[in-house]
Order: structure tokens, then sequence, then C-alpha cells
């Protein structure tokens, strides 16, 4: 398929299907690369639901949430012992 | 029943690693860094919560006390956010490992010590003696001041410990009560559901009150060695 842009630069949402297996491979794995993958990612929750004029509750909350579920999927083979079930 | 009671103690770990370093972690990203004169909401509320709390505690130190300003803060902070963390469904608390909180406890007290011995060697030595003690008293009153102090770091280490632990515990194990009194009377169940209310009220409370008083008593050990 042809593509003017070439694969590397396109955002994830550009990429057509076909292309996808070629942009993973040539995304930055390095230490750094990864670094610079949670500081942007950082960075973009931080300024969109934080670091704003009006920020409200939902900023910190959704922060909240997910670690809450991060807790629950890393606890949930020990809470399966405790569900109201006959035989386990 | 007994295993999964102290199976939410155990330190976590996903397929061998340690992520409880994760988890002690994770308290600083809910404090960002304020970066201009004016912040967003978040950070203004928590440094007007932090000065509040830094006047009230640094009042009593002098000079030479004040500088531990930033630690005893920052102590603060850390064991306040974690223990409130630690009320979340689910979640793990560090300052239920009686191991993190000696490594708070004794460098802390420690560094006092060795402060008040550095810097005023006579006046700390003349605290192992309280004033006005009879005379055949004084070689047992040194033991006792002695044993006192050293027991200073293991008692501040375990009563954080065993109060947040044992709140987590008693949370436990009134839920999985309400829980399994659902079906056999549902108005025990409702007023142990209102215990569970009123105990996790209780936890709010003592999360921040442990914070408190272990900074508290650093603070003032602090005091009595500058």
């Amino acid at each position: 398929m042809a593509s003017s842009i070439p694969v590397k630069e396109k955002k994830l949402m550009e990429v057509k299907v076909g292309e996808l297996p070629g942009w993973i491979l040539m995304r930055d794995f390095t230490p750094k690369g990864i670094a610079g993958a949670f500081q942007r990612g950082y960075y973009r929750y931080y300024n969109k639901y934080i670091n704003v004029k009006e920020g409200g509750v939902a900023g910190i909350s959704m922060v909240l949430v997910a670690y809450v579920l991060f807790n629950y999927c890393h606890s949930y083979k020990e809470l399966t012992h405790e569900r109201l079930h006959k035989y386990h | 029943m007994n295993e999964n009671l102290f199976a939410s103690f155990a330190a976590p770990s996903m397929m061998g690693l340690p992520i409880v370093v994760l988890i002690v972690m994770f308290p600083s990203v809910l404090f960002p860094t304020p970066s201009r004169l004016i912040n967003n909401r978040l950070i203004s509320i928590q440094q007007w919560l932090i000065q509040l709390t830094s006047k009230q505690m640094l009042a009593i130190h002098n000079q030479k006390g004040q500088t531990w300003a930033l630690m005893l803060m920052s102590l603060i902070l850390f064991i306040s956010s974690t223990n409130l963390l630690g009320l979340l469904p689910h979640s793990f608390t560090p300052t239920t490992q009686l191991s993190m909180n000696l490594g708070m406890a004794i460098p802390l007290w420690a560094g006092t010590v060795i402060t008040g011995f550095r810097y005023k060697t006579k006046a700390s030595l003349a605290h192992f003696l309280p004033q006005g003690t009879p005379l055949p008293l004084i070689p047992m009153l040194v033991v006792i001041e002695t044993i006192s102090l050293l027991i200073q770091p293991m008692a501040l280490a375990v009563r954080l410990t065993a109060n947040i632990t044992a709140g987590h515990l008693l949370i436990h194990l009134i839920g999985g009560a309400t829980l399994a009194l659902i079906n056999i009377s549902a108005t025990t169940a409702f007023i142990t559901f209102i215990i569970l209310i009123l105990l996790t009220i209780l936890e709010f409370a003592v999360a921040l009150i442990q914070a408190y008083v272990f900074t508290l008593l650093v603070s003032l050990y602090l005091h009595d060695n500058t």
C-alpha cells in the first residue's frame, strides 16, 4: 500500500492495519525510549485533567480507580477462593 | 480462612518481580511539583495543607531543629498518603510491614540522638537522670532511662505497624461477617454493616493520626536533642 509519509513517523491512529506490525517494530524499545513513553503518557494525562484552570475531582479519582483495578487484577487469584460457591 | 486473612498483607510480587517498589512509589504520583506561582487546584490544596501542618509542627523548634523541616514534612506526607491509599479496596499498604516502619523509625531516631550527642553532649547525657531524684535511686533510674531511650525506635515502628494492621484486619473480619450474615439474618447483617461504616470512618482518622503521631514524636525527640 502506497503511503506518502514513512510509516515510522505516523501516529498510531493514522497507521493502516496492514502496516501495524512494521510500525510496532520500529518503535523505540530502549530503556530511554520506554521512559520517554511513560513520561509522555504522564504529561498527557496530567495536562488534560489536572493542570487545568477548573480541574475537578475527576482527575485524581480516575487515577485512584485505576489503582484499585490494578490491585484487584493482581489479587484476583486469592479472591476466587472467597466466592460464594459450593466447590472451589 | 486463616491464610486468606493474612494474604492481603503479603508483599505483592508479579511473576517474581517485587512490584511493592511500584506501590511504595505510587503516592508520589499524587503530589505533583508546583512549577508556577499560581498552580492548579490539586497543587494549591496540597500547598495549603502542607503550610498549615508545617507551621504547626515546626513552631516548637529552634533554628537548628528547623533544618529538619523537609524531613518531617515529607515523613508526615508519606505516612498519611500511604495509610489513606491503603483504605482503598484490595490495595496493599506498605506501612503494615514492620520492616518498612523500622526502616523509617530507626534512622530518624538515631539521627536525633546522634545530633544531641554531637552538639550538646552534656545535656543529652543529662537526660538520663530526671531532676530531683533521691540519691539511692540514681543507678536504677539511669538504667531505666537508658532502656526507655533505646526502646523509642521500636515503639515508633511497632505502634504504626500494629495500628494500621489491626485496623485493616478488623475491616476484613467485620466485612466478612456482614457478608456471611446476610443469608442468616438481615437485621444482624445491617447492624454489622453499620459497625463497618463506623469502623471505616475510624480508620480514616487513624490513618491520619498515626502519621501525625509518628512525626510528632520524631520532632519531640529532635527537640530534646537540639
